[in-house]
């Protein structure tokens, strides 16, 4: 197929560009590219236990791409993943803490919590949009600075989230979640693969199933290209897109509360606090944006995403300025959007003359 | 194309001193049409010209050829005696000619007096351009609050920032491309009438672009009528009348399609008494579709249906025809659940249909063809396969999920049915032409066996074969017993068509009849606003 042939080399292209140009920089900077670039494959794959740290890495990136994908096929641009991703790990740490129970039972009530928050914060500016108009991609963003700022406050506050025997200690932190109720490892070729991981595979699978073949996913794929053409089917924009919405927060919330709850890659050691999310949020729009929002893809670009952050932990010892470091994983992630880009622009430019040739 | 007619009429015999404008042999050819055919036009210093023609008739084209948006093929153009070649706009500029055109290009969050001076090259003075509306609004009666807010405007005095915007910059040519559509009956009669003095004053020549016969009657010096691409009349207005004017602008050419219209009159001739007999047989049964006192309003804020009432029988085909804009479009969209009422009702088989749900016309079995397609008609992102079922996914669905089998198996079926040219099911819509997008929005609307059928403008665009096939189609359907809806803007299609005729004027339907007594002249007074 010519396509793919034409994708790969895009992408090797454009790898190729950024390894060069950050080599280029090591040198530049007195550092040794080789032994940096060992360092990131040595961080990511190769070294011991790595492979399950970069999957647990990529498991929250993955849910987090897969609500995006839902409510970027219904129109919608929700950009607040950030911050319903932080909501929905506080509604998790909440709830599991005061409900309490056996581990497993505990378990599913911090990943219910966790997405029913996700989806009331992200239901805040769906509600917005659908009642009031106001544009999505506004409402999201902005209520990312509100997550952080509330989630702040309820670490602060013992009724709240702050760890109760934590007084006087300097940070605001949850309560470490207890050994049993984590998140178990599989063990698989000497490697801890976290479930988190297998948690996002799954529905990954079922977000591409539900969106290729039933008429739900019909329908919302409808809505998000024509409006004009759903509303005559009776697909109302207003209850698609709110539950699209509501289901894109839903995963980020999930997302936060494998981080929270999860093995393999340590966020936080299974404690909540300020800046917990760790920019997952952001990445995890950009795993949608470069998968082209679908959900199988998404996967595997969650995967190399993943790996960017556990190897370039290891970029560090070789000497290299951190900041250099910092530059290499951006050139790395642009590397992986340009290939998509080009290609937007380029079956843009061929629909386009194919229309404009038949009209 | 056919031959020219030689009944060309244009006489310039009291044009003494050197006209303004003065445009000979005009050709502009898209592809296999010809917008203008050797076009003569001439205006004259101190008059108001209009230049009258239905949709299509090629006055648009001329215009822009005048204003340098588009390029003649052949014909010469002299400005003041002078020849000039004219490639763009900014050349048009030079000249002093300047152009109001149809559609607002205007910026609504910005007040007026930014709108008026946005483009200006050189340094912004809020004061001078404030005083400047004021002055010129003194001058022709456009009196407008430079500070008032674009967006907040009515559509009224939105077309009276762009005749401001163009007359800042003092030309000696003002082209008017239709822009009355969007005012009300006196604003466009206090408009003209203010003008009229000041043109006649400081020697201005005046093109006024319109389809309404009313309003070139009231304003004009002269009138030019065009037919395809054509002169076919040139008279002082004070020597015309509505009538005349009427006749002259539909005419009586044989096209490629009245030559089918006539073929499609020999067959109604043979078999007139069973033809007829149906017809109006069905008028004494309950109507399919029947619209009360429709009310509905413009994003402008201006009604686009206004109490229209009409009634649809099974088998029969209405024709609505009306001039643009005058509401066909609501019409068509009421009808796909895409426009709320504020007041009447739409009901289907004697039952009342809410305009607040959504699909809630198709569910009641409205089948419809919209007038432009990739809005509401297909998704261009989606497979051919999945826009034929665009409306009805449960039908190759078990509990939620669809069947790619039977989906496939349904969609090849129909593309074999109505000869659809395409990859395959899975090829996607836009890699079609719009022929057989066409054809694809057809086969749809009909496979849910619609108890009416709206076909909104159905042959735009399209080429005579394929024009022949929804024709064709749309009679086998209104034979089977659907109740059909057709909005043409095309006289033509609606004659050799429709079973009885209803004309549409702002929003409202100001006459009815049926086919066999439908007098042309009488329908082209009703489309031009003028009570028969």
């Amino acid at each position: 197929m010519m396509r793919q042939g034409e994708w790969l080399g895009l992408y090797v292209a454009s790898v190729a560009v950024a390894l060069g140009v950050s080599a280029i920089l090591i040198r530049a900077t007195g550092g040794d590219s080789l032994a940096v670039f060992d360092a990131l494959i040595e961080g990511s794959l190769t070294g011991s236990g790595r492979w399950g740290l970069t999957l647990g890495a990529a498991a929250p990136m993955l849910l987090v791409a897969l609500g995006t994908i839902v409510s970027a096929r219904a129109g919608l641009v929700n950009i607040g993943q950030e911050g319903q991703l932080l909501i929905g790990t506080a509604f998790a740490v909440y709830f599991g803490f005061r409900i309490g129970g056996p581990g497993p039972f505990n378990l599913v009530v911090l990943l219910v919590a966790g997405s029913i928050g996700g989806a009331l914060w992200a239901g805040v500016a769906g509600v917005l949009r659908f009642r009031r108009g106001v544009p999505e991609v506004l409402s999201t963003l902005l209520l990312v600075t509100v997550a952080s700022q509330v989630t702040a406050y309820a670490l602060g506050r013992e009724w709240l989230l702050l760890a109760s025997n934590s007084v006087g200690a300097r940070n605001n932190v949850s309560e470490q979640l207890a050994e049993d109720n984590r998140l178990p490892n599989l063990n698989i070729f000497g490697n801890q693969i976290p479930s988190s991981f297998f948690l996002g595979v799954v529905f990954a699978v079922i977000v591409a199933f539900a969106l290729a073949r039933t008429v739900w996913g019909f329908q919302l794929r409808m809505l998000g290209r024509s409006p004009q053409a759903a509303q005559r089917a009776g697909v109302s924009q207003r209850s698609f897109g709110m539950r699209a919405m509501l289901t894109s927060g839903a995963f980020a919330g999930l997302a936060g509360t494998v981080m929270f709850a999860g093995g393999g890659f340590q966020f936080s050691n299974y404690k909540f606090v300020p800046g917990f999310s760790g920019n997952i949020g952001w990445t995890g729009l950009l795993v949608a944006l470069v998968a082209r929002e679908r959900a199988m893809p998404a996967i595997a670009v969650a995967i190399a995403f993943g790996a960017l952050r556990t190897g370039s932990s290891f970029v560090g010892s070789t000497g290299v300025e951190a900041r250099v470091t910092d530059v290499i994983e951006g050139l790395l992630v642009l590397a992986l959007l340009v290939p998509p880009a080009v290609m937007f622009i380029r079956d843009r430019r061929r629909a386009r003359a194919a229309t404009t040739a038949r009209t | 194309m056919s031959q020219a007619p030689p009944d060309r009429t244009g006489v310039d015999a009291h044009t003494a001193p050197t006209p303004a404008v003065d445009l000979r042999g005009i050709t502009k050819r898209f592809g296999a049409v010809t917008a203008c055919d050797s076009v003569d036009l001439t205006l004259s210093r101190g008059k108001i010209h209009g230049i009258l023609g239905e949709n299509g008739a090629g006055k648009s084209t001329l215009m822009k050829i005048l204003i340098g948006l588009v390029l003649p093929d052949g014909g010469s153009i002299h400005i003041d005696g002078e020849p000039q070649q004219i490639h763009d706009p900014l050349a048009a500029a030079r000249l002093g000619i300047g152009m109001v055109h149809q559609h607002f290009s205007l910026v609504d969050p910005l007040t007026v007096w930014e709108n008026v001076a946005l483009g200006e090259g050189s340094r912004l003075d809020p004061g001078a351009v404030r005083k400047r509306i004021g002055e010129i609004g003194d001058h022709y009666g456009l009196h407008i609050d430079p500070n008032a807010r674009v967006g907040d405007l009515t559509a009224g005095l939105r077309q009276r920032v762009e005749i401001i915007k163009c007359l800042r910059r003092d030309p000696s040519i003002v082209i008017f491309d239709e822009p009355t559509s969007v005012l009300t009956p006196e604003e466009s009669t206090t408009l003209f009438e203010s003008f009229r003095d000041v043109v006649a004053a400081e020697g201005r020549a005046v093109v006024l672009v319109s389809h309404k016969l009313d309003e070139v009657l009231a304003a004009t010096d002269e009138i030019t009528i065009m037919r395809q691409g054509r002169v076919v009349e040139h008279l002082r207005t004070m020597n015309a009348d509505a009538r005349t004017l009427a006749r002259a602008m539909v005419g009586r050419e044989v096209s490629l399609r009245t030559e089918r219209a006539a073929l499609g009159l020999i067959e109604v001739d043979e078999a007139d008494e069973s033809l007829a007999a149906p017809a109006a047989a069905s008028m004494d049964r309950e109507p399919v579709l029947s619209i009360r006192h429709a009310t509905a309003i413009g994003a402008q804020g201006a009604p686009v249906l206004d109490d229209l009432s009409l009634d649809v029988h099974a088998g029969e085909i209405l024709g609505i025809a009306g001039v643009e804009g005058n509401g066909q479009r609501a019409l068509g969209d009421l009808l796909s659940s895409l426009v709320r009422l504020s007041s009447g009702e739409v009901s289907v088989g004697g039952n009342v249909i809410s305009t607040r749900t959504p699909g809630a016309m198709t569910a009641a079995g409205v089948g419809v063809i919209p007038e432009d397609r990739h809005d509401s008609g297909v998704v261009l992102d989606m497979t051919v396969a999945e826009n034929l079922v665009l409306m009805t996914p449960q039908q190759v669905a078990n509990r939620g999920v669809l069947d790619r089998a039977k989906l496939a198996r349904r969609a090849e079926q129909m593309i074999a049915e109505f000869d659809i040219q395409c990859a395959g099911p899975e090829a996607p819509m836009w890699s079609l032409s719009g022929g057989n997008q066409q054809r694809v929005v057809l086969a749809r609307e009909l496979s849910y066996a619609p108890e009416i059928l709206v076909a909104a403008q159905p042959t735009r665009g399209l080429d005579v074969g394929a024009i022949e096939y929804m024709t064709d189609r749309l009679r086998a359907a209104a034979a089977e017993g659907v109740a059909i809806l057709l909005i043409s803007s095309e006289l033509e299609e609606i004659l050799d068509l429709a079973d009885r005729i209803a004309v549409m004027y702002r929003g409202a339907i100001v006459g009815e009849m049926l086919r066999a007594d439908a007098d042309l002249e009488r329908l082209s007074l009703l489309m031009g606003g003028a009570a028969a």
